[in-house]
């Protein structure tokens, strides 16, 4: 059968079948659906003011990278006059960031944004690989995600940047939407679709790929020849959040809109009024100054966990609870520096990129 | 950002712990002498103590909401007639079961003497029993009333009730349960995002033909596996209505109720998520709600089947509909039964945290297709995060043309315009006649709105790792990227 015509510019042949819509079209078109949408998400949800300092999180793999060219790319095209910065976390894996970051290293060329790299070895004193060696391979996510959560932080504060833009897609929502329900985390529920998340003293943190489905973005890449490093983990077969994927793979296949549908459907509801009253209330840590749920924030409770060789102190409240009971941490236990925001000006020299 | 994921990344459980199939010994937790004939999440149940709890499930899930105003009287009395939907499935099956025990047949085994109230009075003066037979739907599939009809038969208070799939487009069974006939018939265009609606004087009223025109018409799967429930749960409810029915009770267990949570959710049904364990449905034009009741949604499908084992019920094989399997709701069923399976927890924890959510905004229209609560700004959303049109912003919307998905909430909106990935793309219009209460709908008063247009008559053209992780890092080069995306391109669009 004789291509078509693309159904939006009705001109040029179609070359593509959009995932997100079903719809053939042009590559012309899909560079200005795609651009266009995540324009509307930004501009809907009043992401940036002008002079904003931004860090966009480059992990050197699809999302960041097609993320870096598209607020570039949006950035010049609509004005937003916001000053652009690459922040990329190195967990210290042997042979896992090295290729990566080097692709952040050549966006930070290309695209001429000053670029920071921030290791956990620098941060925590610990490398993943030190991690792993230490408590095994069996809940080191757990380890890895709370120390980038802080590190991304931590690494804004450092840069001076008012917001921190992260590549998660359309599928990671609704992925996570499916897992919270499925293992009760209505806290987490109940804020795993809003766009923007921002703690009391955290930096503004938000997701203009929200609506943005994975595959687009791969075609993206594809069509726009971006080349980026796969850094995909592979889970257990018990882990949640296989489950949750394996399954919103399943039921994309039956309908592509099932992934924007559940975003839709994490969109419409909240936790009922009666239900949030029984939430635990935001605290300062008291040990490193950053939003903890208890008087330590979880990447201190890991820390101190790693440090006294019980590892499994941030995994289990009972394990949290039994090293409470053995007493204070001595004196000489490595922390983390206390954790302060400096938005406007950084306190770290950054790595200019080449004129 | 494909991210590691990091399931635990703010604390949570990585991993989910298998645990033993029961908790301490193998007698009934209850009488603590017999040995256990049944494991419900965790706990062990002899045969004769089961049986009372079950019982007693079902009316803790009933009894609150029988009287209008629950602290005002403490005697137990509906305002209407009862109805219960039955499939022949294992769930209708004990529900009809438990409701005949608990409130229509001679009680003899409960003191307080021949002359006690509770003798004399029923809860509900009348009983009905729903067969909503969808035989039709399909030309080869069985007709299963005759043995539905002989199931309800051993429960001869309550009356048995025969509809059909196809009377939701028979004028006659509409104007039958009280609907006020339409004017025209509406047709909608399902190619046409939009909806586009149209009238027809001049069409076949075969209800079979229309409700089979319908079905096929439906872009998915998922959409003819959405769509059958849908015009079966409404079929009832105005049956109900015209019956004078105050409560209508489904056999939805907890595994179903998880099952159509979780099915709704991934359908966008996240703004009517309350209404799927708990609704309450006002007829236009009156004044009573009608409250329907799922009371085994805290019994598993497993406790269903014991019940139904136990007391020797009659359960109809369900027939499967042609095709079904890849849909949403099988791949849901499929998975949490799965999950149920290996983590009984999961299927109750699903609808502990679903009972905790509610819509974020009021609602003031409800859905001409489901009758449930719509969300406004639908339309907007679906404009802004999925370009459909170049001419955003630049055209006057086609307001001026009857359109129906503003009357439609988002998941039945999707259910009748969301395409597969496979197959061709319908280029053509295809006008499919309405459901008889949504073309009533679109010419009441409310939706006088939509001006049906002149033309009306002449249709427009138109790795699994075992306990392991294992970090990988490769490049991907332009070849993979294209293998990940190939089944959407059209044909070698290198560049």
């Amino acid at each position: 059968m004789a291509p078509r015509n693309c159904v939006l510019c009705e001109k040029n042949k179609a070359m593509l079948k959009r995932p997100k819509t079903g719809q053939q079209i042009c590559k012309d078109c899909f560079f200005y659906v795609f651009e266009t949408e995540v324009h509307n998400t930004i501009t809907d949800a009043k992401l940036f003011s002008p002079g904003d300092r931004v860090a966009i999180g480059a992990s050197g793999g699809k999302d960041s990278t097609v993320l870096a060219y598209v607020m570039k790319t949006l950035n010049e095209r609509y004005a937003y006059g916001l000053d652009l910065f690459l922040l990329s976390i190195d967990e210290g894996i042997t042979g896992y960031r090295d290729d990566s970051l080097e692709t952040v290293k050549r966006n930070q060329q290309q695209y001429s944004m000053p670029l920071k790299i921030l290791s956990y070895d620098e941060l925590y004193g610990w490398t993943m690989d030190s991690i792993v060696k230490q408590v095994g391979r069996k809940n080191n996510c757990t380890f890895c995600g709370v120390f980038r959560r802080q590190a991304l932080d931590r690494g804004a504060a450092m840069l001076g940047v008012d917001h921190i833009v992260t590549g998660h897609n359309a599928d990671d929502i609704a992925e996570t939407v499916l897992m919270n329900i499925m293992r009760g985390d209505i806290a987490r529920l109940g804020r795993c679709t809003s766009i923007v998340t921002q703690g009391e003293d955290t930096i503004k943190r938000s997701k203009p790929f929200k609506y943005t489905y994975e595959k687009e973005i791969v075609m993206y890449a594809y069509f726009k020849k971006l080349d980026y490093f796969s850094t995909e983990c592979i889970y257990s077969p018990d882990a949640y959040r296989g489950h949750a994927r394996t399954f919103l793979k399943n039921l994309e296949a039956a309908r592509p809109s099932a992934i924007i549908d559940i975003i839709h459907s994490g969109e419409a509801f909240e936790i009922r009024e009666e239900v949030k009253a029984t939430q635990k209330v935001q605290q300062t840590c008291r040990r490193c100054g950053y939003m903890a749920s208890n008087d330590l924030c979880k990447a201190c409770t890991l820390l101190e966990g790693l440090e006294r060789g019980m590892d499994t102190t941030g995994i289990t409240e009972r394990a949290r609870k039994k090293m409470e009971a053995e007493g204070p941490a001595p004196s000489n236990l490595r922390t983390i520096p206390f954790y302060k925001r400096t938005a406007g000006s950084p306190a770290v020299m950054i790595e200019s990129s080449p004129a | 950002m494909s991210s590691c994921g990091a399931p635990a990344a703010e604390g949570g459980e990585a991993l989910m712990q298998k645990r033993q199939k029961y908790d301490k010994s193998k007698n009934c937790v209850r009488c603590k002498d017999n040995i256990g004939n049944i494991v419900v999440r965790h706990a062990v149940y002899c045969k004769n103590c089961f049986s009372p709890m079950i019982a007693a499930k079902f009316r803790r899930g009933v009894e609150p909401y029988v009287n209008e105003a629950p602290k005002g009287r403490r005697r137990l009395k509906a305002s209407g007639n009862i109805l219960v939907g039955l499939s022949g499935g294992v769930g209708s099956t004990v529900i009809l079961d438990l409701v005949n025990q608990s409130y229509f047949a001679p009680r003899t085994d409960t003191p307080g003497g021949k002359e006690h109230p509770r003798f004399n009075e029923r809860i509900w003066q009348k009983g009905f029993v729903c067969y909503v037979d969808i035989s039709a739907v399909f030309p080869n599939m069985r007709d299963r009333t005759n043995e539905v009809r002989n199931a309800a038969k051993t429960y001869d208070a309550l009356e048995f009730i025969l509809v059909r799939l196809e009377n939701a487009f028979d004028d006659s069974w509409w104007t039958s349960v009280g609907g006020k006939p339409s004017n025209s018939e509406l047709f909608v265009d399902f190619a046409d995002q939009d909806l586009l609606i149209t009238a027809i004087s001049d069409s076949n009223t075969d209800p079979v033909a229309a409700l089979r025109t319908f079905i096929s018409a439906l872009p998915t799967q998922t959409a003819i596996s959405q769509a059958i429930p849908t015009l079966v749960r409404v079929l009832l409810l105005y049956t109900a209505r015209h019956l004078g029915v105050s409560h209508v009770l489904l056999g939805t267990s907890l595994t179903s109720l998880s099952i159509s949570l979780i099915s709704s959710i991934s359908q966008g049904g996240g703004f009517t998520v309350r209404e799927e364990s708990d609704e309450q449905w006002m007829a236009p034009g009156s004044t009573t709600p009608i409250r329907i009741i799922k009371p085994l949604q805290d019994v598993g499908m497993k406790e269903c089947s014991a019940w139904a084992w136990w007391h020797g019920l009659p359960v109809v094989q369900k027939e499967k509909l042609p095709g079904t399997g890849q849909d949403i709701a099988a791949l849901t069923k499929d998975f949490i039964v799965g999950l149920e399976k290996d983590y009984p927890s999961t299927v109750s924890t699903i609808a502990k945290t679903c009972a905790k959510l509610a819509p974020k905004h009021g609602s003031v229209r409800r859905c001409l297709l489901c009758e449930r609560p719509i969300q406004e700004g639908i339309d907007d959303w679906l404009t802004r995060t999925s370009i459909r049109s170049l001419s955003i912003g630049n055209t006057t919307p086609r307001f001026s043309t009857a359109r129906l998905t503003p009357s439609l909430c988002y998941s039945c909106h999707t259910t009748l315009t969301s395409k597969s990935s496979r197959g061709a793309t319908k280029s053509t219009s295809s006008f499919v006649r309405l459901p008889v209460w949504l073309s009533a709908g679109l010419q009441s008063a409310e939706y006088s709105m939509f001006q049906i247009p002149d033309e009306r008559d002449q249709p427009a053209e138109k790795t699994s790792a075992k306990d392991t992780e294992v970090w990988q890092t490769r490049k991907i080069g332009q070849q993979e990227m294209k293998h990940a995306i190939g089944d959407f391109l059209i044909e070698d669009s290198g560049q």
